[in-house]
């Protein structure tokens, strides 16, 4: 009985999920939820909704690359660090007020992952991933020795009336940051939506993803489309840095160009199912709120990280295709299984 | 006087010691279907691939429509009119059929849509244009892999083994459309092992044999061929020849 529940609802979600003005609706709802959602919490909670904000926009822009590409970009959080440290030399030493930070740090960036990606994007699988996270580490060794970031001091970010540049905003407060988040991420989500499920470029991105040699015989140029995908990506990731770093006003290398930055996302991407819409929005929550609910309820500020280890994998082992994929019935009770059995197999355990 | 469409000349691929294309000079007439043919591991793929840019040759030079693409990126040379279609019929997951055709580049003024839909029809598998990909039997991914190649407008196909693994019906039905694409002018090149298929449909055949393009004429010609039987048996005498 209850089995033929759980089917007939999740056969009402995807009746309705299959209308083709579905994920029109359910992003104008979601907007309209999170546009209301802060009137309803105090300052607390309104940093965990605006961290999570922040998760699932990283989230997003990591799964561009690494999700419909299917570039395993272990470099991405340096992106995220470039553009904090760029908002900060551009507001201390140019003066200038944020807006102006986070324009700069998303060009400046996509230049950057223009440079990088002309190199390492020749290269595939776990060498790709290999190049980008030593490229990651060059940069926050970089970040620790020069002047102008700070070096191991780290750099405090201008804050207060008149910062940001932006009419209207006095004192930047967690309702500023809160709305700043939202629209970098709901802008991250529609563009990847818009883009990667809904345009030829998306398609060819997943041609090439699927079957490279393919994709170039059909007039694909894989190359320029790849370079494009991690320019984006790599662009966004940096917004998303540029605003957190005036959000909490001081950077350090050892925590904006840390490599779990990169992890948390690929884990978010992975979690919640590589390459799709939603993946990155529920693997974003799920494991952001884990985090700061363990701290909070357990008083550990670590004790996610195995926990996260155990999930990932799980996932890996028994659902590769993440919570959307469990969502849309790939994954049932028989594939898990299957997959326990042929795991028990090959460690002869049975 | 036929026009030549593609022209190899000496073209040379090597791995290390192995040379799998030994300067293959080979033309290819507008309008014709060509055979490729030759036992297993003649250098037909390895023809295939020089020809479209997935390998840089050693040694000589493909001409196409009188422009020298030796050594393109195979993407220059689809857009340029040369479409191929590889053994295995893959489908681009998490797709639909219309979107796989649509992931093609056309060019610009193409019109995209419209072009997908009227070659899905030609195909007749229309019908399934918004289903997903990955749950095509193999011969309908076989027909998605020509129709996508047809997104291109090319002037000439290179098919590797069109009708392989696909029931005699629908092989029959891919052989029509590939009749049908030729009365419109289109060229193609077809390496097939079947050749009970391959004598209903070609002008010609080439033989390959140990890398070498050792034989070119009809289908009864090069069935009847001494070089022919001798690279398939490995002697002129035997009675037996397999095509």
């Amino acid at each position: 009985m209850g089995a033929e529940n759980d089917l007939s609802i999740r056969n009402r979600i995807q009746a309705l999920l299959d209308r083709d003005d579905a994920h029109l609706w359910l992003f104008a709802a979601g907007t309209l939820f999170l546009t209301v959602l802060p009137l309803a919490l105090n300052t607390f909670w309104t940093r965990i909704a605006l961290g999570v904000l922040l998760w699932v926009g990283l989230a997003q822009s990591w799964n561009m690359i690494g999700g419909y590409a299917g570039y395993l970009d272990f470099g991405h959080g340096a992106y995220f660090g470039a553009g904090a440290f760029v908002t900060g030399i551009v507001m201390t030493e140019l003066e200038l007020p944020f807006v102006a930070g986070l324009l700069i740090a998303g060009v400046f960036c996509a230049v950057l992952a223009y440079a990088v990606g002309v190199p390492t994007l020749r290269l595939s699988g776990a060498y790709f991933a290999i190049a980008t996270w030593a490229f990651a580490e060059a940069i926050k060794e970089l970040a620790l020795i020069i002047e102008i970031t700070g070096g191991t001091y780290g750099m405090t970010i201008p804050t207060g009336p008149g910062t940001a540049g932006i009419p209207l905003v006095g004192w930047p407060d967690e309702m500023f940051f809160y709305y700043l988040m939202l629209v970098l991420t709901l802008g991250t989500i529609a563009l990847a939506y818009w883009l990667f499920e809904h345009s030829e470029f998306g398609f060819r991105v997943k041609a090439i993803r699927d079957h490279e040699d393919a994709a170039q015989s059909l007039g694909i140029d894989a190359t320029k489309i790849k370079r494009r995908v991690y320019v984006l990506s790599c662009a966004i990731a940096a917004l998303f840095g540029s605003a957190n770093a005036y959000y909490i006003t001081f950077v350090h290398p050892n925590d904006v160009l840390a490599p779990i930055i990169t992890d948390q996302m690929i884990i978010m991407a992975l979690l919640g199912g590589l390459g799709t819409i939603g993946g990155p929005i529920i693997g974003g929550v799920l494991i952001f709120l884990l985090n700061r609910m363990t701290s909070l309820f357990l008083g550990q500020t670590t004790l996610y990280l195995p926990l996260i280890g155990v999930l990932i994998m799980g996932i890996v082992l028994f659902a590769p295709s993440g919570v959307v994929g469990i969502l849309r019935g790939e994954v049932g009770r028989e594939d898990v299984k299957r997959n326990l059995r042929e795991l028990a197999e090959k460690f002869n355990i049975l | 006087m036929s026009e030549t469409l593609l022209q190899t000349d000496g073209l040379t691929k090597r791995f290390g010691a192995l040379t799998a294309n030994d300067g293959i000079t080979l033309g290819v007439d507008r309008g014709e279907i060509r055979g490729i043919i030759g036992p297993n591991g003649s250098g037909k793929t390895t023809f295939f691939n020089s020809l479209t840019g997935f390998y840089t040759p050693d040694a000589g030079t493909v001409t196409f429509e009188g422009t020298d693409i030796t050594g393109w990126d195979s993407h220059r040379i689809a857009r340029q009119g040369i479409g191929r279609t590889f053994q295995i019929a893959a489908p681009f997951g998490n797709m639909t059929v219309r979107q796989n055709m649509l992931a093609v580049q056309t060019p610009k003024s193409v019109d995209e849509h419209e072009r997908a839909q009227e070659i899905l029809e030609f195909l007749d598998i229309d019908h399934i244009a918004d289903d997903d990909a990955s749950g095509m039997s193999g011969g309908q991914k076989k027909l998605l892999g020509l129709g996508r190649v047809l997104m291109l407008d090319p002037a000439c196909i290179l098919l590797d083994e069109p009708t392989a693994g696909v029931n005699p019906a629908l092989a029959d039905r891919i052989l029509d459309h590939l009749r049908d694409l030729n009365d419109d002018g289109t060229t193609f090149l077809i390496i097939e092992h079947d050749m009970d298929v391959l004598k209903q449909i070609v002008d010609t055949v080439s033989v390959l044999d140990q890398g070498q393009h050792i034989v070119q004429g009809t289908f009864d010609e090069v069935s009847t061929d001494d070089r022919v039987r001798e690279a398939y048996l490995g002697s002129a005498d035997e009675d037996e020849v397999p095509i």
